[in-house]
Formats: C-alpha cells, sequence, structure tokens
C-alpha cells in the first residue's frame, strides 16, 4: 500500500512551511514560499473528496431541476450520468447544470415562486458547503493581501 | 529583477533630488493587488525612508496610476492621513515601468484575514478607522481633481459601478457561479437612490488598507481604486463580513457595527438608510466576487501565478458568495 496523494501533498507543505520558508532571508520571496505551503495545505485538504463532491452536486442539481422545472426529462437524463466518467467529463457536465441552474432559477424569480426560489438556496446553500474552503482559513497563516 | 531596478532607481533619485545617494536597502513587499511595492532606504545628508509603487504587467486588479495619485493629492495635509508625494512617471524608461514615489509613513499594515490583530487598540483604532471615512465622505474635493476622477461617470452613479463589476465577472469567469448570478440581478432589480452629494470614493477602504502604530492610525493607503460615486459604497466595502469573518460582529475586527456607524454618521454628518446600506453590503459582494474572479483568471491563464491570485480566487472567493446566499436568503425568509 502506497501512502497516498493528499499524504504527500500534506508533507509537502508542511516542510515548505516549517522548513524551508524560515531559510529564505529576503521576505517578500519567505512569504511567497510561505504562502504556497499554505495552498498546498488546504489542495491536501480537499484532494480527496473533489471528485466525489462534484458527482453530488450534478445529481442534487439535476433532482432540483426534476422537482421545480418543467425541464425536458429526456434532456435531464442525458446529464444524470450514473456510470463512472472521468473528473473532466463530469466537469463539463456539472458547467451545464449550472448554467441550467442558473436560467431556471431566474425564471422562478421572474414568476414569483416563493417555495422554488427558497428550494434553489437550499439547493446553492448545499453546494456552496461542500465546495468551500474559507472554513480552512482558521488553520493557516495566510498571505497579507 | 530587484538588482537592477534599485540601481536604476538610486540613479534616477539622485538626478531627481540632485544631490548624491547611496543605497542603505531596497526590499520588496509581499502581497498590493496592482502594484509591485518597494520599501526603500536612501542615504544622502541624512537617510531617507521611501515607499516605491510599480505599475505591474499583470495585476489583480486593472487600474491607472494617475487615479491613486489624484487621491493622494486630493487628500494631503487633512484630516485623513496619507503619505507625502514625491514624484509619479508614467514613463517606462526610467525604471522601466510607470511608478509613483512616496514618502514612508511611521506604521504597519496588518492581513485583514487575521483576528486580534489590532489588540489591545481595536477600540480606539476603530473610532479612528470609521471617523476617517466619514470624513472622506463628506470631502471638499479639488474642482480640478473632482472633474479628472469622475470623467468616466455617467448617470446613475451605482449603475456605473454595477457595470463597470459585472463586466469584470462576465470577462473573466472561468465558469457560470449561480449564486453570484442571482445577487447580481438582485442589485439591478431593487437599485439604490442617488446620493444627494457624490464623493471621493476609496474603493478598496477596509482593514489591512491602513498603517497603525500603537493606538494610532498613520495612513490610510491603496488609493487605486478611488472614483467619484456615493459615500456608501465604501462604507459597504469596509463592513464586509469578509473582513472579520471569524467575528462577523466587529467589522475589521475593530468596533462592533452598530457603534461603528454612528461614528461614521457623526463623521460625515450622513444619516445611513439601513435599506440603501444594505444594497450596498450586497454590492460589496458582488464587487469582491469580480475582484477575487479576476484574480483566479490571472493564475488559470498564466498570466500571473503569484500565489496570491490563486489564495484570492480560493479563500475571499468562498467568502464573499457565502455572504452573497447569507443575504439572498436573509431577503427571502418566510
Amino acid at each position: 500500500m502506497k501512502p497516498d496523494i493528499n499524504e504527500a501533498l500534506l508533507n509537502a507543505a508542511q516542510e515548505i512551511i516549517g522548513r524551508f520558508s524560515p531559510l529564505i532571508e529576503d521576505e517578500y520571496e519567505r512569504s511567497r514560499l510561505g504562502s504556497w505551503g499554505a495552498l498546498i495545505l488546504i489542495s491536501a485538504m480537499k484532494f480527496n473528496d473533489a471528485g466525489s463532491a462534484l458527482y453530488k452536486e450534478n445529481e442534487d442539481i439535476v433532482l432540483w431541476l426534476r422537482d421545480y422545472t418543467n425541464l425536458d426529462s429526456e434532456e435531464l437524463t442525458n446529464l444524470d450520468i450514473k456510470a463512472y466518467q472521468d473528473v473532466s467529463t463530469v466537469d463539463k457536465i456539472n458547467q451545464e447544470l449550472r448554467e441550467l441552474l442558473n436560467r431556471e432559477f431566474m425564471a422562478l424569480e421572474d414568476s414569483g415562486d416563493k417555495v422554488g426560489i427558497r428550494s434553489g438556496l437550499v439547493l446553492m446553500r448545499t453546494m456552496h458547503q461542500r465546495r468551500k474552503v474559507s472554513d480552512l482559513i482558521g488553520l493557516l497563516q495566510v498571505p497579507e493581501d | 529583477m530587484s538588482e537592477e531596478l534599485s540601481s536604476k532607481f538610486i540613479s534616477y533619485y539622485s538626478s531627481f533630488s540632485n544631490k548624491d545617494y547611496s543605497l542603505v536597502s531596497f526590499e520588496r513587499i509581499f502581497g498590493g493587488a496592482s502594484r509591485e511595492t518597494y520599501k526603500i532606504e536612501v542615504k544622502g545628508d541624512t537617510v531617507e525612508r521611501l515607499i516605491l509603487r510599480v505599475t505591474q504587467d499583470s495585476s489583480l486588479i486593472e487600474t491607472e496610476q494617475e487615479t491613486e495619485y489624484l487621491a493622494y493629492s486630493a487628500f494631503q495635509n487633512s484630516a485623513v492621513p496619507v503619505p507625502d508625494l514625491l514624484d509619479m512617471s508614467e514613463d517606462k524608461n526610467i525604471l522601466g515601468a510607470p511608478f509613483m514615489l512616496m514618502k514612508e509613513l511611521k506604521g504597519e499594515a496588518a492581513s485583514p484575514f487575521t483576528p486580534g490583530v489590532y489588540s489591545p487598540n481595536e477600540k480606539k483604532l476603530g473610532y479612528q478607522f470609521w471617523s476617517i471615512l466619514g470624513e472622506i465622505a463628506k470631502k471638499d474635493i479639488n474642482k480640478d481633481i473632482f472633474e479628472t476622477l469622475a470623467e468616466e461617470l455617467s448617470s446613475p452613479s451605482w449603475k456605473n459601478e454595477l457595470d463597470k463589476w459585472v463586466k469584470v465577472i462576465h470577462e473573466d469567469s472561468i465558469s457560470i457561479e449561480p449564486i453570484l448570478e442571482a445577487g447580481i440581478r438582485t442589485l439591478y432589480r431593487n437599485p439604490p437612490k442617488e446620493p444627494e452629494r457624490l464623493s471621493i470614493v476609496h474603493g478598496d477602504y477596509r482593514s489591512g488598507n491602513f498603517l497603525f502604530l500603537n493606538d494610532q492610525i498613520t495612513g490610510i493607503l491603496d488609493w487605486e481604486m478611488a472614483h467619484i460615486g456615493n459615500p456608501l459604497e465604501d462604507l459597504g466595502w469596509a463592513l464586509s463580513p469578509i473582513w472579520s469573518w471569524q467575528d462577523r460582529k466587529r467589522p475589521g475586527y475593530l468596533i462592533q457595527k452598530e457603534e461603528a456607524l454612528k461614528v461614521w454618521e457623526s463623521s460625515s454628518n450622513i444619516k445611513v438608510d439601513p435599506v440603501e446600506l444594505k444594497w450596498w453590503e450586497l454590492f460589496a459582494a458582488v464587487k469582491g466576487m469580480a475582484i477575487w474572479i479576476s484574480a483566479g483568471n490571472e493564475f488559470k491563464s498564466g498570466k500571473n501565478i503569484d500565489p496570491i491570485n490563486l489564495f484570492s480566487a480560493w479563500i475571499p472567493g468562498d467568502i464573499h458568495l457565502e455572504v452573497i446566499l447569507d443575504i439572498l436568503e436573509d431577503n427571502n425568509e418566510a
């Protein structure tokens, strides 16, 4: 059993932040390398879940579109992929689904459908919770803006 | 690059001042969205500390150097502390890129993402921070500066700003973001009133963009997004929860929001309309998204792989999206 990719990234981040960055005298270069360390740390913590999160997001959007819109069910079936696909294909489908979600949510706003709008916001909250990395801000020595 | 720049600089500065100078130190400061910033010490008859801002080929926010220069000029010797300007040049032949030179102010700038960074002086600094913002809002600007900064202003001013940032979003977005699009639509559907009086707007007034020494604010920095507009724009931006994400009731990790508004109202002589302010708070998050999306685009296209661009797209981008979602949910509560 080989070490996982996220473990490799985690160790690389720790070495960059704790071992190599402090050796650099130039303040700008030290800060820049430290920032790379922090960003690799975030990548390590999100790496394992990225692919499955995208799958789940696509499923959630399809479900919502079925429940709250009048979209053609065949069109949705083409986007509701259950079989294994590589991440770039899942991402491409995700882009299409996000376009549809935006278009249909706008239609609900125009029609004043409060129930549909609230359910759309619940979906967007779920999507955001799954994607966001900002919850890791407390763990990081973030670069100065 | 720094060595070449430092040697060009010392020869320029000696000629500019008509005196012989030697270089004591020349250090780039990390961060800075639109300019490369250098902290310089030179020795002539005495030691002088200077700040050099050099325009970057690729920057997080595309801005005119003249804007920043004019804004600093507008507040020289006023209640708003700004550095003394020494020179500005658009000539690329002198240092390799347009630049602006000013005297260094005493004090330090803090990261806007670090809680407790102003402790134990957050109260005193907080009163000054909101009071200075009020001073900016009520300042009578020199007519020439006002007209130059207002050159691209069309009516209504809110639309001018919103159109500008929405254009950035739609040009630089890597993919569509339904939360952001819903936020943009909300802004267009419920426009604010025009202010009774247009003011100079700093454009990036927030924690992290001021210098402080113990319990004193010594300088307001980073005026490159200054323009003429509604003073509530700066207030909405400075109040944005992103600048105190881990303690959202104390904007900028300074004083409580209610207290901050009282200080600002008293200093600016403007009464805040909560409905109007809410619009500008949502606008702030949308504008923030434009900036973070633009940063992500710079990184992804390989034009500028400074980690600050990746950081901006990831962390502040997530936070401002969440702020928009919070506001949309609040607007649609049963």
